[in-house]
């Protein structure tokens, strides 16, 4: 009898969009993202009979590997994945390729062009490529020129190249970036990756607004009395040190995943559900977005650095004394900051972002505050009417909440909040694609509606600038606050919040 | 009437002058001279009801080959002035006759191959061929050609051109030459698609042709013989001849719906307890409430054991794995209302009995109209825990769903199609009908 865990009924019946005969090229094939995220994707694609058979992955880095070689390091990588799925593994190794290639050699190039017009023969690829570059940032522009100077991007409708973040490292890193890359291939072949996009729950943040009518007429100031967007890892920074120090929250999370977040939430309806009516919408928004005093931008944003935390049983280090990290380090681990959208939807309703490392708890969400009732005429069970929230949860326990004052039971009209949930989970019972699954079959689809484009890049880094500047110039006026490890920040940024009588939601 | 793909009128050419023609068309000196490197689409397009029509002056021609609305009212009204049953299917071989039998000798335009929605010619395909036989049975065959450029909505981008033929005469003459035009029109590096826009039981020599030549085919089981159909399904799975229905693609709303009840985790069990499902159909065409039944039995791992038909309903029996008896039913009913596809599902009612309290039992009830959803409720099932649930009735034409298919499909057979086949063909050899 087959298994009531998984719904019967739903297998097979999911009509996916066929990704086309095409090679997917993979530079940095020796590092973490191809094994963490890239192979497995690719591996779940495979699983889900996504994989056009008319297919090739070719894996290339420096390292002197072979074809077995790389297929074997992938097999160790991913043995917890294919645990159980050996024989489709097996089949879906015959895609993997591997090419020693290092990008400032053009001979290198050269030599791989010539066996990417083999593997177009041997696997009927038709010369349809997808260039993934999960290099380190200091290579995105010479990776490209190269790619530019071999003739392997010539044709935009058989070319792209996927750029990982971070795409710049403030407003003129990238703005040179996009000037560099777009001299090398036309803006639609270009696809820069932010994860968060291929999040259901991001995506469902579309249908939620422009699929239900009943929420658009109060999307807006009339209704809505602020926002709170929070991304909290419970982690340390691991071994990511060496990247982090030069990167630190604001550059690694807020300027690319949760200002994604409130581009997707703030943005006005598009015209049309395609690619570009959509980024449009989210440009438009994000750079109708200001901090919200950007004359004296330490007013508007808290940094803080975890310090030591945890229990007697398992001691927490802090940020400093993490291997890999400077002892005085200033590079910030939470950051919070406020800011408006200035325009007509939006205005004066603040946007609150926060997100850190070693925080209580792991999620994501947008929690969307409503104005309080204009005349309260019941007393409360608590202290004050709670004022209605509608909380979008990101991860993990996808789904929505909606909370709202019913009257509580007894002879009295007294009132008490209560909530209305709405969970993924309870509601279609399996779990959704890792965010990589998503983007990738969308960038070989050539399909740029979850890939940031360049004036979104840009608008993100112009908002944040001020701090920016701030930070490399007079660090001083934006110091880092220490936190505990395990706590929700320090108390600082409570108090960006107080000001205005509005406190973090504790989730 | 669907746009115009040519904005000149096809050039008449001798058939054996086509695929020269075309070659240089396709190799002159003008650099912006694009064919689209999509895929060939070969139509057959009878359209005999729009010719039985015209030339009964029931319409105005031209005769285009689509079925607009304006068609569809002139049949109805047909079937209701001649007194026809009112579940009389558009296409069937009454209505025919009977038009047949009262046709004018007047010569009418026929732009058949020239109209095709937006939905299709979006896709630029490179190659449209329709061959297009004609009523009267001594048409000698014409050919026509023509290139076309569909105009994009984007600025600056490139026109995209594609051509078109189109082949006319009787059917002897499509059979006899037609075809052998066709064999020199396939492009080597493209996919070519046939659509059999009529039904099974017409020229099958002609479809044959196909089946040995190698185009994806895409067909219609709501026309055609049961018998025929399930014969033709049959024998292409045991050739591995991949094959795209739309009868089977227009039940998707109904697959997706019914998974959609048992999404939630908390649903599942009532699955294992199913003892009877009641699916009902406009007219007595069971194609479609045949491979709905087949497919769920096959993701239920039911086995079949019997079928049995009586004057009103279709009885199939399956058990489960642990033996335990499940019964389901195809109830014809009849419409107040001339229809195109005959057999269409309109209904189905899925009871699950967990204990012999009734309350704790379970009544799943989707139907194309709330009535329908009204009439399943019938003899207490109310008094089940009961979900209901409206399938969207979706009216979009063939061609937007072979626009789907070619936009979307790279012609392989679906697999859940394919089980479905085998289990609507079993059921099929042991009914009698």
């Amino acid at each position: 009898m087959p298994s009531t865990l998984s719904n019967p009924l739903r297998l097979g019946l999911r009509q996916e969009r066929v990704i086309s005969p095409q090679s997917l090229i993979i530079f940095g094939a020796s590092g973490d993202l191809t094994h963490r995220k890239l192979i497995p994707a690719l591996f779940e694609l495979y699983l889900q009979r996504r994989i056009p058979s008319e297919f090739a992955i070719i894996g290339c880095a420096r390292r002197p590997w072979t074809d077995k070689e790389f297929k074997e390091k992938m097999k160790i990588k991913l043995s917890e994945q294919i645990s159980g799925k050996e024989k489709e593994w097996d089949k879906f190794s015959k895609y993997l390729f591997y090419e020693s290639v290092d990008l400032q050699q053009s001979e290198h190039v050269v030599r791989l062009s010539k066996r990417l017009n083999i593997i177009d023969k041997t696997q009927a690829t038709h010369g349809n490529r997808t260039f993934y570059l999960s290099v380190s940032p200091n290579f995105y522009a010479s990776g490209c020129k190269a790619l530019k100077s071999a003739g392997l991007i010539d044709d935009p409708k058989k070319s792209r190249i996927v750029i990982e973040k971070p795409f710049g490292r403030d407003f003129s890193s990238a703005k040179k970036l996009n000037q560099i890359v777009q001299s090398c291939a036309d803006e639609t072949q270009i696809y820069r990756i932010d994860h968060y996009l291929g999040k259901e729950t991001v995506q469902n943040i579309l249908v939620l607004r422009f699929a239900n009518t009943i929420l658009e007429p109060i999307w807006n100031r009339n209704y809505i009395s602020s926002v709170q967007i929070t991304s909290s890892e419970t982690v340390g920074v691991e071994d990511r040190a060496g990247y982090y120090e030069s990167s630190g929250a604001l550059r690694d999370m807020l300027q690319n995943h949760l200002t994604q977040m409130l581009a997707v939430t703030a943005m006005e309806p598009p015209g049309k559900f395609e690619p570009e009516a959509i980024r449009n919408e989210k440009a438009k928004v994000l750079q109708a977005t200001k901090l919200a005093n950007e004359n004296e931008p330490w007013k508007c944003c808290i940094r803080g650095q975890y310090g030591e935390g945890g229990n007697s049983l398992n001691r927490l280090k802090g940020y400093r004394q993490e291997e890999g990290v400077n002892l005085n380090s200033t590079t910030e681990t939470y950051v919070a900051t406020k800011v408006f959208v200035d325009n007509w939807r939006w205005q004066g309703v603040p946007f609150y972002l926060r997100t850190g490392k070693r925080l209580p708890k792991r999620l994501g969400e947008i929690v969307l505050t409503f104005k309080d009732a204009p005349v309260h005429l019941f007393e409360s069970t608590i202290i004050n009417p709670s004022p209605n929230q509608l909380i979008l949860r990101i991860q993990p326990n996808e789904g929505a909440t909606f909370k709202f004052e019913v009257k509580s039971p007894g002879s009295g009209m007294k009132s008490r909040p209560v909530e209305m949930k709405f969970s993924y989970d309870e509601s279609f019972g399996e779990p959704s694609d890792e965010g990589y699954v998503r983007l990738l079959a969308d960038a070989m689809l050539s399909d740029p509606t979850l890939f940031t484009r360049s004036d979104e890049v840009e608008a993100a880094w112009k908002l944040y600038t001020p701090l920016i500047e701030l930070m490399d110039n007079s660090p001083w006026k934006l110091p880092i606050h220490n936190y505990e490890s395990m706590t929700w920040g320090p108390p600082e940024s409570d108090q960006l919040l107080s000001k205005d009588n509005i406190f973090w939601r504790r989730p | 009437m669907k746009p115009q793909l040519t904005l000149q009128t096809p050039l008449e050419l001798p058939p054996q002058e086509i695929s020269n023609y075309l070659n240089k068309l396709w190799t002159s000196e003008d650099t912006h001279n694009y064919g689209a490197s999509t895929f060939t689409l070969i139509v057959w397009q009878p359209a005999w009801l729009e010719q039985c029509l015209v030339q009964n002056g029931l319409i105005s021609g031209p005769i285009t080959g689509n079925l607009n609305p304006e068609i569809v009212e002139a049949a109805k009204n047909f079937v209701l002035d001649e007194g026809l049953p009112h579940t009389t299917s558009l296409d069937s071989y009454e209505l025919l006759n009977l038009l047949k039998e009262k046709l004018s000798d007047k010569n009418f335009e026929d732009y058949r191959g020239q109209f095709f929605e937006s939905s299709i010619s979006t896709l630029n395909p490179r190659r449209l061929i329709t061959l297009a036989p004609t009523l009267n049975n001594n048409s000698e065959l014409k050919t026509f050609v023509s290139a076309y450029c569909p105009l994009s909505d984007s600025l600056g981008n490139q026109p995209i051109c594609g051509d078109l033929v189109v082949i006319r005469g009787d059917s002897n003459s499509i059979n006899k030459k037609g075809l052998k035009i066709i064999d020199q029109l396939f492009i080597e590096e493209l996919p070519s698609w046939l659509w059999w826009n009529g039904s099974l039981d017409e020229s099958p020599e002609i479809f044959e042709y196909f089946i040995n030549n190698g185009p994806r085919l895409i067909i219609d089981t709501a026309f055609g013989s049961p018998k025929r159909c399930l014969k033709v399904l049959d024998r292409l799975k045991r050739a591995k001849i991949a094959i795209n229905d739309l009868n089977w693609d227009r039940l998707k709303s109904w697959r997706e719906s019914l998974a959609m009840i048992f999404d939630p985790p908390s649903r599942r069990p009532i699955l294992d307890h199913i003892t009877d499902i009641d699916v009902d159909i406009a007219g007595e065409h069971i194609m479609q409430a045949l491979f709905l039944i087949s497919w769920i039995s096959d993701k239920l791992e039911w086995k079949f054991v019997r079928v049995e038909k009586n004057e009103d309903f279709i009885k199939i029996e399956f058990h489960r794995k642990n033996g335990e008896k499940i019964i389901t039913s195809i109830n014809s009913l009849p419409l107040g209302n001339p229809i195109v596809h005959l057999g269409q599902v309109i209904g189905l009612r899925l009871i699950s009995k967990i204990s012999d309290v009734q309350k704790n039992n379970t009544c799943v009830i989707l139907g194309c109209e709330s009535v329908e959803c009204m009439r399943l409720e019938a003899g207490g099932m109310a008094d089940m825990q009961l979900i209901e649930q409206v399938v969207p009735n979706s009216f979009s034409s063939s061609e937007s769903d072979v626009s789907k298919l070619l936009g979307s499909s790279r012609g392989n057979t679906s697999p859940l199609f394919e089980n479905s086949i085998e289990i609507a063909s079993k059921i099929f050899s042991n009914l009698n009908y």
